[in-house]
């Protein structure tokens, strides 16, 4: 009876299907699945889901011109310093404290003179202080960061001793809030640590087949709504690991422009023509699927084997989610198969946490290849892939990660075991159905607040991740010092991981940020943004105040 | 109004003029060195203007016939 009125009151917070009201008492999590999905198909039909969301999905708004004209100014000044004192350490009235040829080498072909390394040396490693951190708490809401300072701008650091305590933490992939230290929710991993050790000193193929990997991989498989998956002990070597195995030369991959490096190196292992389309661009893929499709391979015109599009859920530096419907629909029209990356909206989006098959409403059958990770919203570490027995049977064979990579350890098994038993409510309480919501809450104020207050940001209104979009290089590394001084943690984001003129300082929101840490951050966060001058938006906002807090009932309408 | 907000001000002018440029990445001087270019040129435009914007006034008045 009480646990009924508070499943009552949780939901009541955040309006929610209610459908999945009652029937989320944690035991049948198939159905619950099954019902939202069914629900939003027959109350609204897949076409009414896709267009709210659509009318909901801004473009990525642009900076105005002098903006984009001072960050060239900005790079070309420090690029010239950069000349400058490279002709300084050549000429050898400074003297070099990166790595140089030896003295016999000066004559070979130069190592060091390429632009990725004149860029290390001369504008990495000026500002490098806000990068590589030492942390020594666990990422939780708050950590506590080491103190260094710098004698020589940046080359050497030493640690002071003191400790930074208590920094809010808005850059760890928290999303669920399961990196924590809770004895009550740790007993089962600490038990079974007690019970299989730590390593497991063999891969899955051998001897390393742990009866812990079966339970793992049956529950996942019920969690996603497939039929079996397989789960490997690294993330990126999921990704990378597995695409070789699923196409090989004579295939096509269609790949997003801004897929993550792993699925970009996966691609070019498996020596697949790689096609890249523009970022969520339906014109464009659908131009380039039917090319292929009418002109088959380039030079002898015979039909490819099998034509892959890759895409992830939400995209990491963006936080743009995909246009799943349109893209199956593009997939059943032209009998290609899709891979879905769902390392950031696993768990975090979807109103039971189940990623953006449900956050549309689409059927995961539909979905040929589910990849996702384990390290954000489980707090482990690892990657899982999904589908049909048939593929995931074959990819037990012939995939080199589950060969000869070591098998996952077993108490971050059992971490990802309780985790997702948690999201489903089988652990008997609604702390998993709580913390979704909660994460979905805290989403939708912080996007709320900042386009309020005038920063541009990029990304859907459900995303977790919220880049904020700095552009002057000045001024990312003025935020990440001033930030730090705040005792907020953030993680900036410059030139090879964005492009040249998007430098963006990007926050992942986590369950676990309570109101109060959310108001600190957007309170120095709105005077950082008057003393930078880093509001440019031009969009117009009203500023009542009942508007970020009224409830998200566009899921369903 | 007084000298303190003026200088304060100022600063966040400098300050500024700094994170737009970049100068704010560089050591100080750096800074030095690319203030005094920019100082100098400055005043030499500045210096050219001053002793050649009678000239191109008398010639502008003369060309429109305002003066003889």
């Amino acid at each position: 009876m009480a646990r009924a009125a508070a499943v009552a009151a949780a939901a009541a917070a955040a309006a929610a299907n209610s459908h999945t009201l009652l029937n989320c008492n944690g035991a049948r999590s198939e159905d619950v699945k099954r019902s939202v999905c069914h629900c939003n198909g027959e109350k609204n039909g897949p076409r009414t889901v896709v267009a709210s969301r659509q009318h909901r999905q801004e473009p990525f708004e642009q900076a105005p011109m002098y903006v984009a004209v001072m960050t060239y100014l900005g790079f070309g000044i420090v690029t010239l310093f950069g000349y400058f004192r490279d002709f300084l350490r050549a000429v050898g009235l400074e003297k070099c404290n990166s790595a140089e040829e030896r003295e016999e080498q000066k004559d070979f072909v130069p190592l060091y003179q390429d632009f990725e390394n004149f860029y290390n040396r001369n504008l990495y490693m000026r500002v490098r202080d806000n990068w590589n951190r030492p942390v020594c708490s666990l990422p939780g809401p708050v950590f506590d960061l080491m103190e260094r300072v710098s004698d020589d701008y940046n080359w050497t650091f030493r640690l002071t001793g003191r400790t930074i305590h208590n920094a809010i933490n808005m850059g760890s992939y928290n999303y669920l809030g399961f990196a924590e230290n809770n004895e009550d929710f740790l007993r089962t991993v600490a038990e079974n640590m007690r019970q299989y050790g730590v390593g497991v000193c063999s891969t899955r193929k051998e001897i390393g087949n742990l009866s812990i990997h079966e339970d793992l991989e049956k529950l996942v498989a019920t969690f996603l709504g497939v039929e079996s998956s397989m789960t490997f002990g690294m993330g990126f070597a999921t990704n990378s690991m597995n695409i070789p195995a699923l196409v090989g030369k004579g295939c096509l991959i269609l790949s997003d422009e801004l897929n993550h490096t792993s699925l970009i190196l996966g691609a070019r292992l498996s020596g697949a023509t790689i096609r890249v389309y523009k970022h969520n661009n339906m014109h464009s893929l659908e131009k380039m699927l039917r090319e292929a499709v009418c002109s088959g391979q380039p030079r002898t015109h015979r039909p490819w084997k099998k034509i892959l599009i890759m895409v992830e859920g939400i995209y990491s530096m963006e936080g743009s989610v995909v246009r799943l419907p349109e893209i199956i629909a593009l997939k059943k029209k032209y009998k290609a198969y899709l891979y879905v990356d769902e390392a950031h909206s696993i768990g975090a989006v979807g109103p039971t946490g189940r990623g953006v098959t449900e956050l549309f409403g689409v059927n995961p059958v539909d979905v040929d290849v589910m990849m996702g990770t384990f390290t954000k919203s489980f707090g482990a570490a690892g990657g899982y892939i999904a589908g049909k027995k048939e593929l995931v049977d074959y990819l037990r064979s012939h995939s080199h990660s589950a060969v000869y990579a070591a098998a996952m350890s077993p108490p971050v098994a059992e971490q990802i075991l309780r985790a997702m038993k948690c999201i489903m409510g089988k652990d008997g309480t609604t702390e998993g159905i709580k913390r979704v919501r909660q994460l979905a809450e805290n989403t939708r104020y912080f996007r709320a607040r900042l386009k309020e207050m005038g920063f541009i940001i990029y990304g859907d209104d459900d995303s977790p991740v919220v880049p904020i979009l700095l552009y002057m290089p000045g001024k990312v590394v003025a935020f990440a010092r001033e930030m730090l001084e705040r005792r907020i943690g953030v993680v900036v984001v410059g030139f090879p991981a964005t492009p040249l003129s998007e430098a963006r300082a990007r926050f992942c929101l986590s369950a676990s940020h309570t109101r109060a840490m959310l108001d600190q951050v957007l309170h120095h966060l709105n005077e950082l943004g008057d003393s930078l001058v880093l509001k440019f938006s031009r969009r117009k906002y009203s500023s009542r105040p009942g508007l970020s807090d009224r409830p998200d009932f566009e899921l369903d309408s | 109004m007084t000298l303190g907000d003026c200088w304060k001000q100022l600063n966040w002018f400098y300050y500024q003029y700094l994170l737009v440029t970049a100068l704010y990445m560089l050591e100080p001087w750096e800074r030095t060195v690319f203030n005094s270019l920019l100082v100098s040129v400055a005043g030499m435009a500045v210096y050219t203007g001053y002793v050649f914007m009678p000239q191109h006034i008398m010639a502008i008045l003369h060309y429109f016939e305002v003066v003889q």
